[in-house]
């Protein structure tokens, strides 16, 4: 008996003394198996019960759309928490002091421009910014990779060009724009950021395929529900903020620059295909639709739901004014140099 | 949230996203047809996780004798990493997971989203209960593709869309109707200098809005470019028929009426078309453009 217990605790690796679980195992565990069974069977069953009544046109618009954001962003979410735990499980520690520049300051232009390597949404990012850090790269430059790579990875930048024919400097002034500001507030961050405002994710100092399973688990469970919280913001304010709105105020410039802004962050729009719809706002200006463009990647509902999750409240009362300030500003002045 | 749990809500919500990507056609509702693979592979690495979290969950008990070592590498891999860290942010964590869980199993996490979950591994957060709402809109709701009520909310007609008119129409040949998408009927009424669709006979495919003036009804379909988030409505004015109800699946033939000047700006006035014959036809399998 002592034996058994000797070697049950240790498995929960990550919990202290003696773990939660323990000694609750056995009244729970049961149990739960058929709430879940039960779960499965009423879903079956209210599919047939209850969806001829759930018919009210506002209920069905928002359920499609909440749905929709979901599950569009599971994808790019399990690509990026497969790469994050892969980052943590698998890639030795040393690779990243190897990788990156040794001064922080050098270090975060290296992290944004990389981001364009990562092929996906800002969803991807989150988890892989939060995965770099566990494994001890510098907090400021994780976080100029996690702005930067929404925005200026191939996918987006294709996308961006479909979405502007004959317009390739909304391409490159889409590029700069996000670079900059992610530089910018990497080096802020860097600057005036304190450690306890960010709470860096921790990684299971255990190496191998059950380290990845554990990482990945812990990962996407934590990622979704905050994806979930995003998705039902967004979802809520697209169905009640009627879209005619926007035309009033398109005429004036800086107010429009402003507007289409707060649209980015409350339409919760994927960065692959923010460009469509950047392009469908014809009666706003081209600065006004880049700050759409810069500001979309960087700061949404869904986005802000994701880094309070994985990186504590505090750091996202901070670091989301911060970056909609700079992303707001810096696509201002590149709409006026290159548009 | 226990293992267990963490294994069953991974399980509904990969079961959830194959079932209406792999086994029913209902993520057509939701996003572009070429999104399939991404999503069948998605809902089965989350199936996959859940399976392989309950089978380590359910061999747990058995097999603690027969893997010694992993064990006690684990718990040297805890101690190495609580010493690991010389930035001190180490003492915080330590300090946050003691009081998160001083409160015993219970209310081991009613410190809150801010400070008292998300760190250990084995105990999911609770916020990933969440996660079960988008299978229970999906079983319950059944959300379908939207409809009249989301496309009479855009009051402002879209622009034309921009690729279609930069690389100009072609001109339109045969006699019988010509069966087009409604994003291309209305690409040519406003962006075809050359006026391909003046007496031609067309036929639209969407379903029945109705429009605050009597004799007029829209036949709208929506357009995606990434998921439902981003859809908006192309609408047709149809004149010289009854109004079928409101959201059916109809079938226009009919000739396009060309606007009375040419002084009105693009986009601010959907084009009209006069029916000659409307059909009601079954919910196309896709029902976005």
């Amino acid at each position: 008996m002592s034996d058994k217990a000797l070697l049950d605790w240790p498995a929960e690796t990550d919990d202290p003394v003696p773990p939660a679980s323990w000694g609750r195992r056995s009244p729970a565990a049961p149990l739960l198996p058929w709430v879940f069974a039960g779960l499965v069977v009423a879903l079956v069953a209210g599919r047939a019960l209850l969806a001829p009544y759930l018919t009210a046109p506002a209920l069905q618009t928002w359920s499609t759309i909440f749905v929709a954001i979901c599950v569009q962003a599971l994808p790019f979410l399990v690509l990026g928490v497969l790469l994050s735990a892969a980052i943590t499980a698998l890639v030795p520690p040393s690779f990243w002091t190897r990788a990156l520049p040794r001064r922080p300051y050098a270090a975060v232009p290296v992290a944004g421009a990389a981001g364009a390597v990562l092929p996906g949404c800002e969803c991807a990012s989150v988890p892989v910014a939060s995965g770099l850090m566990a494994r001890g790269v510098t907090p400021a430059a994780a976080l100029a990779f996690l702005l930067a790579s929404p925005a200026i990875n191939p996918v987006v930048l294709v996308a961006t060009a479909v979405a502007f024919p004959g317009r390739p400097e909304m391409v490159v002034a889409r590029f700069a724009a996000s670079l900059v500001v992610a530089v910018l507030a990497g080096w802020l961050w860097l600057r005036f950021g304190r450690a306890e405002w960010l709470r860096v994710p921790r990684a299971s100092a255990e190496r191998g395929w059950r380290a990845f399973v554990a990482a990945m688990r812990h990962d996407l469970l934590h990622a979704g529900g905050f994806l979930v919280v995003g998705g039902i913001a967004a979802a809520t304010l697209n169905v009640l903020v009627p879209r005619s709105w926007l035309a009033a105020v398109a005429e004036i410039g800086w107010l429009s620059v402003l507007v289409l802004a707060l649209l980015a962050v409350v339409l919760s729009i994927c960065s692959e295909a923010d460009a469509f719809v950047a392009a469908s706002l014809t009666a706003f200006s081209p600065t006004a639709k880049l700050a759409f463009l810069v500001v979309g990647p960087m700061v949404d509902l869904k986005l802000i739901a994701l880094q309070a999750g994985t990186f504590g409240r505090s750091f996202a009362a901070r670091f989301v004014p911060l970056t909609l300030t700079l992303a707001i500003g810096v696509s201002a002045v590149t709409g006026w140099v290159l548009l | 949230m226990s293992r267990l749990a963490q294994g069953l809500v991974l399980l509904l919500l990969g079961g959830a996203v194959l079932r209406i990507s792999a086994f029913t056609t209902e993520y057509l509702n939701y996003v572009k047809p070429g999104f399939r693979p991404f999503l069948i592979a998605a809902g089965a690495v989350v199936f996959a996780l859940g399976v392989i979290t309950l089978v380590q969950e359910w061999r747990r008990p058995q097999d603690t004798g027969r893997e010694p070592s992993r064990w006690t590498e684990a718990a040297d891999g805890r101690g190495g990493h609580a010493g690991g860290r010389p930035d001190g942010r180490e003492d915080g964590h330590a300090g946050e997971h003691g009081g998160g869980h001083a409160a015993g199993p219970t209310g081991g996490h009613a410190g809150g989203y801010g400070d008292g979950h998300g760190h250990d591994h084995s105990r999911g957060p609770r916020v990933a209960w969440l996660m079960c709402l988008p299978v229970c809109a999906i079983f319950l709701v059944a959300p379908p593709a939207l409809g009249s009520f989301a496309a009479a909310r855009d009051d402002v007609a879209p622009p034309p869309p921009p690729r279609e008119v930069a690389e100009g129409y072609e001109p339109l040949r045969g006699d019988g109707p010509i069966a087009m998408p409604i994003g291309e009927f209305v690409g040519r009424a406003w962006g075809d200098a050359k006026r391909s669709l003046a007496g031609k006979q067309v036929r639209l495919t969407g379903f029945v809005v109705r429009s605050k003036q009597p004799d007029v009804w829209y036949v709208a379909r929506m357009q995606l470019n990434c998921c439902a988030a981003d859809a908006f409505a192309l609408k047709v004015a149809v004149r010289g028929a009854p109004a079928p109800p409101e959201n059916t699946w109809v079938e226009v033939t009919g000739v396009w009426i060309p606007p009375r000047s040419d002084k009105l700006p693009l986009g601010t006035v959907p084009p009209r078309i006069r029916a000659i014959n409307v059909t009601k036809v079954p919910r196309p399998v896709e029902p976005y453009e």
